[in-house]
Parts: C-alpha cells; sequence; structure tokens
C-alpha cells in the first residue's frame, strides 16, 4: 500500500517541484483572461460614462456651450449648489415636492409589491388543478412594459371614459361619484397602482421558487407539535425566505426611486409634469435637465442620486448581511 | 511547357483589367452621385413617400443627385437636431419647428443664407411675415431659412349646434362676451343623442397649453415676453385678464371637467365625434374631418371662425416648419437649391394638399388649388392674416416647457377638486411661472 501512495507524496517532496507553481499561474490566469471582455466593456459602458458624466456636473453646460461639450466653462461646484440650495433654480423648482412623492411612491409600492407577491406565492404553493396555467397568466402584467402600462392605466383612470370609475361607481357602487384620478392629489394613486400591478407578479415568482426549496418536513414537525398556520408562517415560511426577501426589497426601492416609465407616459405629452403629487424625481430630474437644456446641473442631480443610492444600499446590505448570507 | 500557359494568362489578364475598369467606372459613377440628406417631420401621414414624390421634379431637373428622406418624429427628433448641430454631423438640410429654428441656429447648427440666396427668394417678401420672422434670431443679423408651411389656428364649431341653440355663429365670435354668452347657450343640449359640451381644450399633460391661450392673451393687449424678449410678460394686467377669461370658461363649466384630462389629439375626436360645439385647433384637424364616415353629422355641418376679438383684435397663433441648411453639409450649394425650390409655390401648394398644412407663402395660400379644395381652407387663409407668432427666441424652447408646466396645472384649479380656482391662487401660479420663466430668460443672456 505504502508503495502505491509514497510515490506520489514524495513526489511533492521532490526538488524538482517548484514546477507546480507555475503550473498553478497559468491556469489562474485563464479565468481572468476570459473575464476581460466583459471587463472591459464594463469600462467602456459603465465607467467611461461616469467619469464623464461626473465631468458634466461639474461644467457649465447649457443649449448656450452644448457645442463646445466637454470644454464647457468649468464652474466647480455652483451645478450642485444651485440645484439643492438656490430656491430660484429652474432644475430646483419642485424637487421636494418630487422627493416626498419618491418616497412615498418607493415605501407604497414596495410594500404592496411585495405582500401581494409574497401571498399570492403561498396561495400558489399548494397543489391545484389548474396551477400552472394560473401561475402564467398571473404572470401577465409583467409581461407588458412599462411604456405600455403607463399609456393603457392613462386610458383607464379617464374619469367618465375610463374602466376604473366605471368598476368603482357603476359596477360595484362604491363610491357615489367618479372621481378624477389624473388631476389633483389622486394623480399620486395614479401612478402607485400600476406600478404596483406590473410589479407584483415576478415577486410572486421568485418567493415561488424559494418556497418550493424549503423542506416539507420542517412543515410536517412543526404541524406535529401543532403549530398553528400562522406559526408555521412565521418561524418556518418567514426565516426560510428572508434571504430573498431582503434582496428583492433592495431591488424594489432601487428600482422605484429610478422609476420613469409610467409617469412619462402618463402625462408626458405637455411639459411632463404631472402635478404636484404626481412628479418623480426622475422625471423631474429629465423634464428639468432635458427640456431646459442644463445638462450640467442635470448631471449633479443625478450624481447626488447615485450617492443617496449607494449609501442606502451600503446600509441596507451592512444590516442584512447575515440574513443575504445566512442559508438558514 | 510555358507556351501553353501564356495564352492561358493573356486571355485571363483582359478579363481581369476588364473587372477593374468596371469596378472603378462604378466606383466613380458612385462618386460622381451626389446624395443629399434630408430630415424632416412627418407633416403627412405617409411623409416616407409623399416628400420624395414632392422633390421628385426637382431631381429629374437635377441628374446626378439624389436625397435621402428621413422621418423623424416630433418626439425624438429634437433630441436628434440638437445632437446633431452640436456634434456639426447631421444631414444637408432639414425640416425645423419654427420654435425650434431660433435655438439651433443660435447654437450655430445652420447655415445663414447669404445677400444673393435672399435675393433669390425676394428677400422673404412672398412669405408671412410673421412666419418669415421665425427664420431669423430675435436681435440679431441674420435669416437661417425658408417658411415651409404652416399651422394656424382658428374656432372649429359646429353649425346644427349653433343652429339648434339659436346662436348666429357670426355674433359668436364677434367679442369676448358674445363668445362666453355662445358658450352658455349650447352648453348642454343634446344634438343627434349627445349632450354637447361648448368648448374643448385641454389640461395639463398637453403640447397645446402654450398655443392655446396665447392669442387670448394677444387680443388682451398682453404678451408672452416683454418687448425686449428679456422677460416675462405673463404677469401684466392684460395677461391676467386673458388667463382668467379663459380659465373661467372651465371653471364655469363651458369646457367640461374630463376635457382638463385629456390631450389635443383625443379632444379633436371627440369633436369630430359630435360631443362638443367648438374646439380651436389648426388646419390639420380636416384631415380627420375628411375622414370621419359620412352621416356622421360634423362632415356636413360645420365651419371655421377666427378668435373672438378681445379689447386688442382677434389674433391667432401662427407657427408652423421651415427648412434650412445645415451648418455641417458638404454640399451647401444643392441643399440651398433644394431648399429654395421647396419653398416655391408649386411645391408649397402641393404639400398642403397632401397634408392639410397651410402653406407659408401667401401667394400659395391664396391659390384657387388650396382654397377651393374646402371652404374652409380659403376661411383659414383669410383668418391667418393676422396670424402671430412667438418672438424667435434661442431660449423658446426651456421658456415654453415653463409656460407649459405652470399653466398646464390651471387645470388643477379649475377643474373643481383641490383648491378651487380664485383669481388670486391664479395669480400665484402665474407668479410661480414668471419667477422660473425669467430665470431661463436670465441663463440666455
Amino acid at each position: 500500500m505504502t508503495a502505491v501512495t509514497e510515490p506520489g507524496l514524495g513526489a511533492l517532496a521532490q526538488p524538482h517541484a517548484p514546477a507546480r507553481p507555475r503550473r498553478r499561474r497559468k491556469v489562474d490566469a485563464f479565468p481572468y483572461l476570459l473575464l476581460a471582455p466583459a471587463a472591459l466593456m464594463m469600462v467602456i459602458v459603465n465607467l467611461v460614462p461616469i467619469v464623464q458624466g461626473m465631468r458634466m456636473s461639474l461644467l457649465k453646460l447649457n443649449q448656450y456651450t452644448l457645442s463646445q461639450f466637454m470644454d464647457a466653462p468649468f464652474v466647480g461646484l455652483r451645478n450642485y449648489r444651485g440645484v439643492l440650495l438656490d430656491p430660484a433654480n429652474p432644475v430646483h423648482s419642485g424637487m421636494l415636492g418630487a422627493l416626498r412623492n419618491t418616497a412615498l411612491y418607493s415605501l407604497l409600492v414596495t410594500a404592496c409589491a411585495v405582500s401581494i407577491g409574497l401571498a399570492v406565492a403561498l396561495l400558489l404553493n399548494r397543489d391545484f388543478p389548474g396551477k400552472a396555467l394560473a401561475r402564467t397568466l398571473l404572470m401577465l402584467p409583467w409581461v407588458v412594459p412599462t411604456y405600455v402600462v403607463g399609456t393603457l392605466w392613462g386610458f383607464m383612470w379617464q374619469r367618465d371614459e375610463g374602466i376604473v370609475n366605471h368598476v368603482l361607481v357603476d359596477v360595484l357602487h362604491v363610491m357615489d361619484h367618479k372621481p378624477f384620478w389624473l388631476i389633483g392629489s389622486n394623480t399620486f394613486f395614479a401612478i402607485v397602482i400600476p406600478t404596483v400591478w406590473r410589479a407584483w407578479p415576478v415577486l410572486m415568482l421568485i418567493f415561488l421558487a424559494a418556497l418550493q426549496a424549503v423542506p416539507e418536513e420542517l412543515y410536517e414537525a412543526a404541524r406535529l407539535d401543532g403549530a398553528t398556520a400562522w406559526q408555521r408562517f412565521r418561524h418556518i415560511t418567514l426565516p426560510a425566505l428572508k434571504p430573498v426577501i431582503v434582496i428583492q426589497v433592495m431591488f424594489q426601492v432601487i428600482d422605484n426611486i429610478y422609476s420613469y416609465n409610467i409617469v412619462a407616459m402618463m402625462f408626458g405629452k405637455g411639459a411632463g409634469y404631472p402635478g404636484e403629487w404626481g412628479d418623480l424625481l426622475m422625471p423631474l430630474l429629465t423634464r428639468q435637465s432635458f427640456s431646459y437644456w442644463r445638462f450640467g446641473e442635470g448631471a449633479a442631480v443625478s450624481f447626488v442620486m447615485m450617492a443617496v443610492m449607494l449609501v442606502f444600499v451600503a446600509v441596507w446590505m451592512r444590516t442584512f448581511r447575515r440574513s443575504m448570507t445566512d442559508e438558514s | 511547357m510555358s507556351a501553353p500557359s501564356r495564352p492561358a494568362r493573356s486571355s485571363a489578364l483582359p478579363a481581369w483589367r476588364w473587372l477593374s475598369a468596371l469596378v472603378l467606372a462604378t466606383g466613380a459613377a458612385r462618386a460622381s452621385a451626389l446624395e443629399l440628406s434630408m430630415w424632416v417631420m412627418p407633416v403627412t401621414t405617409n411623409a416616407q413617400n409623399d416628400i420624395p414624390a414632392l422633390i421628385a421634379p426637382w431631381i429629374a431637373a437635377h441628374p446626378g443627385i439624389t436625397v435621402r428622406v428621413t422621418v423623424l418624429d416630433w418626439e425624438s427628433g429634437w433630441n436628434k437636431i440638437t445632437a446633431a448641430a452640436a456634434s456639426r454631423r447631421g444631414p444637408d438640410l432639414l425640416e425645423l419647428g419654427t420654435t425650434w429654428m431660433p435655438a439651433i441656429a443660435a447654437m450655430g447648427g445652420l447655415e445663414p443664407l447669404s445677400a444673393a440666396q435672399l435675393a433669390e427668394v425676394g428677400n422673404g417678401a412672398p412669405y408671412y411675415p410673421e412666419l418669415w420672422k421665425t427664420t431669423q434670431v430675435f436681435g440679431r443679423r441674420g435669416v437661417y431659412g425658408l417658411p415651409w408651411y404652416a399651422d394656424v389656428r382658428a374656432a372649429f364649431y359646429r353649425t346644427d349646434v349653433f343652429r339648434q341653440a339659436g346662436v348666429d355663429p357670426a355674433q359668436a365670435f364677434a367679442t369676448w362676451d358674445s363668445f362666453h354668452a355662445a358658450l352658455r347657450r349650447i352648453n348642454g343640449i343634446t344634438v343627434n343623442g349627445k349632450r354637447i359640451g361648448a368648448l374643448a381644450y385641454a389640461g395639463k399633460n398637453d403640447w397645446n397649453v402654450v398655443h392655446n391661450l396665447a392669442p387670448w392673451i394677444w387680443n388682451a393687449g398682453g404678451d408672452m415676453l416683454s418687448a425686449d424678449a428679456r422677460h416675462s410678460a405673463l404677469d401684466t394686467p392684460q395677461a391676467l385678464r386673458a388667463i382668467d377669461f379663459y380659465s373661467r370658461l372651465a371653471v364655469e363649466g363651458l369646457v367640461p371637467a374630463n376635457a382638463l384630462e385629456k390631450d389635443s389629439d383625443i379632444l379633436e375626436g371627440a369633436w369630430v365625434g359630435g360631443e362638443y360645439g367648438v374646439i380651436f385647433s389648426g388646419p390639420w384637424l380636416m384631415r380627420r374631418i375628411f375622414e370621419a364616415p359620412p352621416g356622421s353629422g360634423v362632415r356636413e355641418n360645420f365651419d371655421v371662425a377666427p378668435y373672438p376679438a378681445g379689447p386688442h383684435g382677434h389674433a391667432t397663433f401662427f407657427g408652423g416648419s421651415n427648412l434650412a441648411i445645415f451648418k455641417g453639409s458638404r454640399h451647401k450649394a444643392e441643399a440651398w437649391d433644394l431648399v429654395k425650390y421647396l419653398g416655391g409655390k408649386a411645391p408649397q401648394v402641393r404639400l398642403s394638399l397632401l397634408s392639410s398644412m397651410m402653406p407659408a407663402r401667401v401667394d400659395a395660400a391664396n391659390d384657387p388649388a388650396w382654397t377651393s379644395r374646402h371652404p374652409v381652407f380659403a376661411k383659414l387663409t383669410a383668418i391667418a392674416a393676422d396670424g402671430r407668432a412667438y418672438p424667435p427666441i434661442p431660449a423658446w424652447g426651456p421658456l415654453e416647457t415653463v409656460y407649459t408646466k405652470h399653466l398646464g396645472q390651471l387645470a388643477e384649479l379649475t377643474a373643481g377638486i383641490g383648491d378651487k380656482y380664485s383669481e388670486p391662487a391664479m395669480r400665484a401660479m402665474v407668479h410661480d411661472t414668471v419667477t422660473e420663466a425669467n430665470k431661463v430668460l436670465e441663463e440666455a443672456e
């Protein structure tokens, strides 16, 4: 036995053993070689525009200096001061309202979409006839592109001709009069509801996949111990889904803070201003930097938003690091 | 041994030479064929075919020149044109909305016309003076193109509705007061089984917010900008009076509240569908009227009238598109020749017949081919005499966004929800508009 194994072990101790690290180095270089094109593309597609955008935010880049582009006058941090602190700055105008709306919108959409997605995933995580068909049909809202969602709901919210008021007032008799949804404070709900409508199905699918990975034995054991449905959900399902929920909430918050299409399609035919209760940060940023031709200030707001989001992601990841990596 | 190969070589050589000659000849032919690149907007429903057909006679007269027509759309066209102007890489000639032209010219994106070129077109004499003004930049010397077609606004009204309500249209559109009284009489009557809303105009979600309001301001003696174009003039007593009158039409329910959440396109369809008595629109609405099914009632029962006269007349909004030579063009002489051709009478009449947009030349707008097509076209030509364009300032684009953003919010007040309309509330809204507009104008200096 030893005669068979010894040469192998002994070979490690041979003087020519240093040949191995050389081989290992070759093997180590290969993955980097494979990654190189992707890394290069990342630099070209992401890093270069970020650096360029950062420089733009320090320039007086507007309608009158656009032809100079990167050679436009350097103004240091003046764009940042203007958009953040100067109430008379056109890009600043309405920013607090848009900030408030975006925070509420993001919280509400995330909470509703995650809750509905989880609830429906729990319902679908059991056997019943037509389960596959139900799952497919429920995914339909997610398949519809956001710009189509915005356009369609824009029609559905019309006070007199829209189907929403028809259902609420004429069919269900929930209300005694037809309210405006596209004018006034209801505008906020007019953008929240379509966003939730489109967002929850994909969350449902992700939660369903995660639920199917939870061992059935845990539930059986809990049942034997007399655990109620709520206790099983509270102590088995929720902890098992926590890593997925944590990461999906983060994605939702990011998506919703950067939300643009639905508002733009629903209210984009004039100045793109949906009113005090419908304006979000991205439509505001697009309108007030592109329509006003204030590209330097627009870039400054973009970087402020990016910085805020980076802080949010860092805090979130730090807070839930254990939940995201813990298999249990 | 080598002998047999020689004939083969000698026979292959001429073939190779022939091939080379053919390739060179093709290349030379290509080099001599000059291609002009032209960007246009969808002025007709089938511009990709209609514009080449329009310029076909010019192509026939210029052998060796071809024109590649690219149809942009109004939404993305602005970004594409500004990017071209900034990079100096773009078409040879292009169509520009009248309010876009000063901005692109100020960016250095357009080639100014020379004195000789201006002389060739009579120094602009054949065109409507207000449209000719839009080919220039306010306060600067230089002309950057030719007017191509015009957008002129008028009141389109249902004659059967007015008849049933016993309202004389001539009286109705005479003054603001008579217009107000007429709207009150036609509002809510039932015609062909439909309850009529007196007037349709859109709220915030529409690109016509400013164009709809401007004639009322002008006719009240106000203006969009101060005389030196350095400040917003929306807070003058005249302009405020006009905004108040216009808003109260909605507050009183003469503009149905549900119109305020729609855009012009939908409202025009609804007007053609018989839901409203009056709508202020342009010549393109004729296309929709012609397409309405026979017996729909509207085709046989409509007419146009000028804006009701305010204390200072009955001006209307005058816009449209101009043609210009791109600064970066390498074929400016040929591009000018084509611009000049399209600025001529016959092509303008032909384009108007294809598009239902009004010719920008006075003689073309009075040509029987246009005026006899339908009595309404002749009336639009007459109304155009009072047409008025915005001051051609480079900052008009951002300024119009500011105006549209704030004035569109009048719908929030006039729809009767939340803060109810009041003159102080309207004044506060206008004050915000003026503050932001002045900041944009200040930047322009």
